[in-house]
């Protein structure tokens, strides 16, 4: 059996996840054009720190993919997109003055152990990108909890929020200097160690100012995530051009909002939904849930199994922003939940194509690898 | 309180200091013992039950026997014999009571009885400090703790056979497939597991 | 018998990691610096070694039937031996290796060797192949170590290689343990598929 063959083989036993003709670089290209505009505006926000974040790492991925396969001796796929955009979402993960050769390392762990060492493109289990975030979080802890921008003095929090609340300035620079999740976390424990009231936490998340800042981006926080609406755009585009559905990012951004605002009304807040919603614009919720849970390879087939997918990713990205060591969980709650995709596929079966009429139990057995030997 | 701390313990065993994933305890029976997700699961149950008991059961020699009379060096020895005893006297329970399920564990006393798991956990709950003057604060710690480490070990192992499955498919360079790429995933799992890490109820 | 064999078998051909692949709890979890490698190899060697010769020593006179329980028993005793010694010259290495050391008792590889060798083959090689096995066993260890203390800490020997260079921590830490020896059995599978085709 030559490697061409194999290839054709094995596609056939995934169920087409994308109903057009359209190309694998052409999907991937659409991609990247939906990340741009977020990915300009980080340039523009946090300037040419994260410029140059965005470029070493696009440029790794590619070295890397092309290093790897010509290691293996497997044909170049360098330009068919994927490489760019792991390249991509990995910079768009990083704090905007992280280290260059951290986007560099990042960028070869992904390619090379998560992706091309289990096969290439279409075989991996773990998201790239966010599997080399994880990495680099376990290496180099302090860089990526703490190189963040500053956009004045110590103030990473956001430029636009000013101190209307008339929180004593030592702490209110204290607030100010955590990213928009982290104050979520951080900001109890200094309230209460200066004797004030929590409550006012939430009246200062939930201010329109906050919100505003938080649609438009300009707040702190990884290169990619700030700008919601950004973000927004470049998934409406994905969504007309088909190469996502609404199944997990919808799901995935109700659990987290459905989960907040139950916890903040039993916690008695005025404006429950308010502080939801300062959950979902905050963090990596809206990149995480539209252009790295959809990953049609690391994410179930049948739109039942994205559907519990999305719940899953939303439960864990809640438990972990909640009472979790991290202020931030969605990068983790994606990891774990794409490991369980094989167990979600095997229990939600998708509809197999051109075997309606056999038992579901003959269609596993004729796609089973084991007959494959049996064909040689 | 204290059903906080039994849920803490709970947690952790299963999450955060998963048995596999972060201490690295029974990681043998993840390499190719076991193909099919029916039998791991089957194995996992088995794990479970069997730590629960271990733990239930050394713990009390330990506090009762080893501990007073200053021979606490003799644990290693002590839980060993206890966990072959039980393991031996299980099976021929199982055999007597229930032939079926011995024929469907037949694989599997060997497995147990030689996871480093088993005897872990039987070890962890002494190193962990929970002999102290509380009993059953320490029994039921004791035994949360051998219970949790099962569940966890039986979680990986279910998640693993899992995706083992699915990389039967995939184009891995030739000298990756089998063990290196089971390694390979269990530390990109065990990166995922990261994020309980720090995880306080 | 060739002893010469007996004695370096355990190193590269049946290697208890790589080849037999079994002994991998205490090989990850201890990895993670050189000197707690080379302890482990230590420790290791010597409980091989005792347990099998005391299992050769009675061959003739255990009963099939409680074999096994019996060489587990010995075994755990020689542990017990090893955790005695370790307690009172050096705490801070028992310290180190923590709950590996009780739970060498349930290295498979000691359990095998009594199995598989020493309780068919006399004294002199049952020595031999106990500690060929543990250097086998902790030369696995000790390359994976140096890679991790390397990698992770940027130090040899608690020595720190490359002033002002950040290692990558999780080299340490449990996915690093998982990555290296991946790659390790990798670049072995390779070694020995290149050495098939020649």
């Amino acid at each position: 059996m030559t490697k061409k063959e194999k290839h054709d083989e094995l596609l056939i036993s995934h169920p087409p996840h994308i109903r057009s003709s359209e190309s694998i670089p052409r999907i991937m290209w659409t991609v990247i054009i939906a990340l741009a505009p977020a990915a300009v505006f980080s340039v523009y926000l946090f300037g040419i720190r994260a410029l140059v974040l965005i470029s070493v790492s696009v440029v790794s991925a590619v070295i890397a993919e092309t290093l790897i396969r010509l290691l293996l001796r497997k044909p170049a796929t360098s330009l068919d997109g994927s490489a760019v955009i792991t390249g991509m979402l990995l910079a768009m993960n990083l704090p905007p003055l992280a280290p260059w050769w951290m986007a560099a390392v990042g960028s070869f762990f992904a390619i090379i152990i998560v992706k091309q060492l289990f096969g290439g493109l279409g075989f991996n289990i773990f998201n790239p990108a966010l599997a080399a975030r994880a990495f680099l979080t376990a290496s180099w802890p302090a860089h990526m909890s703490g190189d963040w921008y500053r956009f004045s003095d110590m103030n990473v929090l956001s430029p636009a929020i000013n101190n209307a609340a008339g929180f004593p300035p030592e702490v209110f620079d204290a607030l100010t200097r955590a990213t928009p999740l982290a104050l979520l976390k951080e900001g109890p424990k200094i309230l209460a160690d200066n004797n004030i009231s929590v409550s006012r936490l939430y009246d200062m998340a939930t201010s329109a100012d906050m919100l505003k800042s938080l649609f438009a981006g300009n707040v702190g926080g990884v290169v990619g995530e700030t700008s919601a609406i950004l973000l927004l755009a470049g998934a409406l585009f994905l969504f007309i051009r088909k190469i996502i559905t609404w199944h997990i990012p919808v799901t995935f951004i109700g659990t987290v909002a459905a989960a907040a605002a139950v916890f903040y009304s039993l916690m008695g807040l005025s404006a429950p939904h308010l502080t939801a919603l300062y959950h979902v614009l905050s963090g990596g919720l809206l990149l995480g849930a539209f252009f790295m849970a959809t990953d049609t390879v690391t994410s179930p087939v049948s739109g039942k199994g994205k559907v519990l997918f999305g719940i899953g990713c939303g439960l864990i990205t809640f438990i972990i922003r909640m009472w979790g060591g991290y202020p931030e969980g969605v990068c983790y709650a994606i990891l774990i939940m794409n490991a369980l995709v094989p167990l979600i596929d095997r229990f939600m079966k998708p509809k197999v194509f051109g075997v309606r009429k056999m038992k579901t139990g003959e269609a596993r057995v004729l796609a089973s690898p084991k007959n494959k030997g049996v064909a040689k | 309180m204290e059903i906080k701390v039994i849920v803490t313990i709970l947690l952790g065993s299963i999450f955060i200091n998963n048995y596999v994933l972060a201490r690295m305890l029974g990681v043998c029976p993840f390499l190719g013992v076991l193909q099919k997700l029916d039998s791991a699961a089957v194995l996992g149950l088995a794990v479970v039950f069997f730590m629960t008991l271990t733990s239930f059961i050394t713990y009390p020699i330990y506090k009762y026997v080893l501990a007073p009379n200053n021979i606490s060096y003799l644990t290693t020895i002590a839980f060993i014999i206890v966990i072959g005893s039980l393991a031996q006297f299980m099976e021929m329970i199982i055999r007597k009571y229930c032939p079926p399920l011995f024929q469907a564990l037949e694989i599997f006393p060997p497995l147990i009885v030689t996871n480093c798991a088993v005897l872990g956990a039987a070890v962890i709950n002494i190193s962990s400090g929970f002999a102290g003057p509380d009993v059953t604060l320490g029994m039921i710690k004791s035994v949360a703790q051998g219970f949790g480490g099962g569940v966890g070990f039986t979680l990986a192992l279910i998640i693993m056979v899992g995706i083992r499955e699915r990389l039967e498919l995939a184009d891995i360079p030739e000298n990756l497939k089998g063990a290196p790429v089971t390694f390979l995933t269990a530390g990109l799992l065990a990166l995922a597991f990261f994020g309980f890490s720090g995880l306080k109820i | 018998m060739k002893y010469g064999e007996v004695f370096t078998k355990g190193i590269w051909e049946r290697n208890p990691q790589l080849v037999i692949g079994l002994a991998l709890c205490p090989t990850l979890a201890v990895s993670t610096s050189v000197s707690n490698a080379l302890w482990m190899m230590l420790a290791t060697s010597f409980v091989l070694l005792g347990s099998n010769l005391l299992i050769s020593s009675i061959r003739k006179i255990v009963p099939a039937h409680f074999r096994i329980p019996i060489f587990m028993t010995i075994i755990a005793a020689f542990v017990t031996v090893v955790d005695r010694l370790l307690s009172a010259y050096r705490p801070d290495v028992l310290h180190a290796l923590g709950i590996f050391v009780p739970l060498i008792a349930v290295n498979c590889i000691i359990l095998l060797r009594g199995e598989e060798f020493a309780q068919k083959n006399g004294m002199f090689a049952s020595a031999l192949d106990g500690i060929g096995m543990g250097i086998g066993f902790g030369l696995t260890i000790t390359v994976l170590a140096l890679v991790r203390e390397i990698l992770g800490a940027n130090r040899l020997f608690g020595y720190v290689l490359i002033p002002g260079l950040e290692p990558a921590g999780v080299m340490i830490l449990a996915p690093g343990a998982f990555f290296s020896i991946a790659l390790m059995l990798w670049a072995v599978n390779a070694l020995k598929s290149r050495r098939n085709r020649k």
